[in-house]
């Protein structure tokens, strides 16, 4: 947050001081928050990466953040297979292991938020679900993809309470967006899914919270990648997600301190 | 046919070239690179073991019935689309048209938007009364399939209809022969090369199908989960079993273009 908010001054400092500033002054190299800035986050992220990416801007006009999307498991591939991308906010930490594992990765990741799964319903709960018990009664779950973080975390709750869940049964979405998708707007019945996703679409489904002796602690960890060309930006964004303003925003999505 | 070639040649500007070599170049390499992913020793045990043989079953099941209706369907609407003149014409051909240029995820909205059991149209209906629920059901792989593969079959047969001389069906009216005879008879002989290309076309495209298959009829295992559907989720768990499923797809789709010679590719003369 420190150097964050230096930086900022160092921006403010040179705009109004000489040019050649730039060449003599390391700060001023720190300083400089122009250019490109991809964040590869969790499709779980979408809406508070969006929002904190948001006043990202708003603070440091010169960046410009683009935002990728995807299952954690699609953006370490991405990473892996050389895109660019200049931060991974994932939503575990195994994930970033695999990439410091493979070199992708060589600062040590930060765990920045918390998050729970619960079981998303179609509103009125027609099939009157209301624990992970149930869901064995019903003919069609939606839950994501078996590798992905949200499929591994939809398995951890399951296998806690005790339930299993036949496969010509459950349908798998490729992210936690898109198997949420499969209650709102399609036939499943219910869904696992994180608990901020369930909240950010309480107008098309209902959420059922997940008693906590069932359920897991999802840890979302936040790195910058090591080839990217704008390490500096990839930092300073970092340190805003991390800092009370970004923590701010990311509780105003239902995220947990870690 | 290469002293042709030489002739056309002549006249052909530089930059014409250049432009169809970095073309040609531009579609083969992900190919290649696709090629030199796939590990050769391991592919028949790939395909042939837990869900990427499920996938490929599926998917051949799948495609079939939707090919099926796609023929079943298309070739009385290629027939009207070509042979008869009436007021909006135009815009029926568009509304066939739409579901190729649709993005394929939108094609499954709009299927969940008419048959899907809690918000279709009709799918709470068929439900009702029929009992049939297509989502989540290969039915529904079948539903989605056929929709986005359907307008392939009726462009190419409509376009060959257009391409017979009428000349020969009326001939065979002047010796007598009844509409019926006629149309099996003659009309159907000629057309056999674009209906053929149609039906491969359309069965590439229903093997082919991801989009309007994962957000209509779901993706589960050995249920609605087809090849392509298994290729994107195994890239992420057993890359190279994606990588053996996505060779078979491409050399069935090499195999398709080969049933199609002499009707889209060259000319048989």
């Amino acid at each position: 947050m420190k150097r964050f908010g230096l930086a900022i001054a160092a921006v403010v400092v040179i705009g109004s001081l000489a040019p050649n500033a730039a060449h003599a002054d390391p700060i001023a190299e720190v300083s400089k928050l122009k250019g490109d800035l991809t964040i590869s986050a969790a499709s779980s992220l979408t809406d508070v990466f969006t929002e904190l990416a948001k006043q990202f801007r708003k603070d440091n006009k010169g960046a410009k953040v683009r935002l990728n999307f995807g299952s954690t498991s699609t953006l370490v591939a991405q990473i892996q297979s050389g895109a660019p991308s200049d931060v991974l906010a994932s939503a575990d930490l195994t994930s970033i292991e695999k990439l410091v594992a493979t070199g992708n990765v060589v600062v040590a990741p930060k765990v920045f938020a918390r998050n729970t799964m619960a079981i998303a319903v179609k509103p009125g709960n027609p099939r009157a679900v209301r624990s992970v018990g149930d869901l064995a009664s019903l003919r069609f779950v939606a839950l994501c993809g078996k590798t992905v973080p949200c499929g591994v975390y939809a398995s951890s709750v399951l296998r806690r309470a005790g339930v299993s869940l036949i496969e010509s049964k459950v349908t798998r979405g490729i992210d936690a967006k898109s198997t949420l998708s499969a209650v709102a707007n399609g036939d499943a019945d219910a869904a696992i899914v994180y608990k901020t996703d369930v909240l950010a679409a309480k107008k098309i489904v209902l959420g059922i919270d997940i008693p906590s002796a069932q359920n897991v602690q999802a840890m979302y960890g936040i790195a910058p990648i090591r080839n990217s060309k704008n390490l500096t930006n990839a930092k300073a964004f970092i340190d805003f997600v991390l800092s009370e303003q970004g923590w701010q925003i990311l509780k105003s999505f239902g995220f947990q301190r870690p | 046919m290469s002293a042709r070639g030489r002739q056309i040649g002549a006249e052909t500007p530089k930059f014409v070239w250049v432009g169809a070599m970095l073309a040609l170049l531009f579609l083969s390499l992900p190919l290649v690179g696709l090629l030199k992913r796939v590990a050769w020793t391991g592919v028949f045990a790939s395909v042939t073991s837990g869900p990427a043989s499920e996938a490929l079953r599926l998917s051949l099941i799948t495609s079939v019935f939707a090919t099926a209706i796609a023929f079943i369907l298309g070739l009385p609407l290629a027939w009207v689309l070509a042979r008869i003149e009436f007021r909006g014409r135009s815009i029926v051909r568009a509304l066939v048209m739409l579901p190729m240029v649709l993005p394929p995820v939108v094609g499954g909205v709009a299927l969940l938007g008419a048959y899907g059991k809690s918000h279709g149209l009709i799918g709470g209906l068929l439900y009702d009364v029929f009992g049939i629920q297509l989502t989540f059901s290969p039915l529904g792989v079948v539903v989605a399939e056929a929709f986005v593969a359907l307008p392939f079959l009726v462009m190419a047969v409509e376009s060959g209809l257009r391409s017979i001389d009428p000349r020969y069906e009326e001939s065979a009216a002047t010796m007598g022969s009844g509409p019926s005879e006629r149309f099996w008879k003659v009309t159907l002989r000629l057309l056999s090369p674009s209906l053929i290309a149609g039906v491969a076309v359309a069965w590439a495209r229903a093997l082919g199908e991801f989009g309007a298959t994962i957000t209509f009829a779901g993706n589960i295992e050995g249920r609605t989960q087809t090849t392509p559907l298994a290729v994107y989720l195994l890239l992420e768990s057993d890359p190279e079993a994606a990588y053996a499923l996505s060779f078979v797809l491409l050399a069935v789709c090499v195999a398709v273009l080969i049933a199609m010679r002499g009707s889209w590719l060259g000319r048989r003369s």
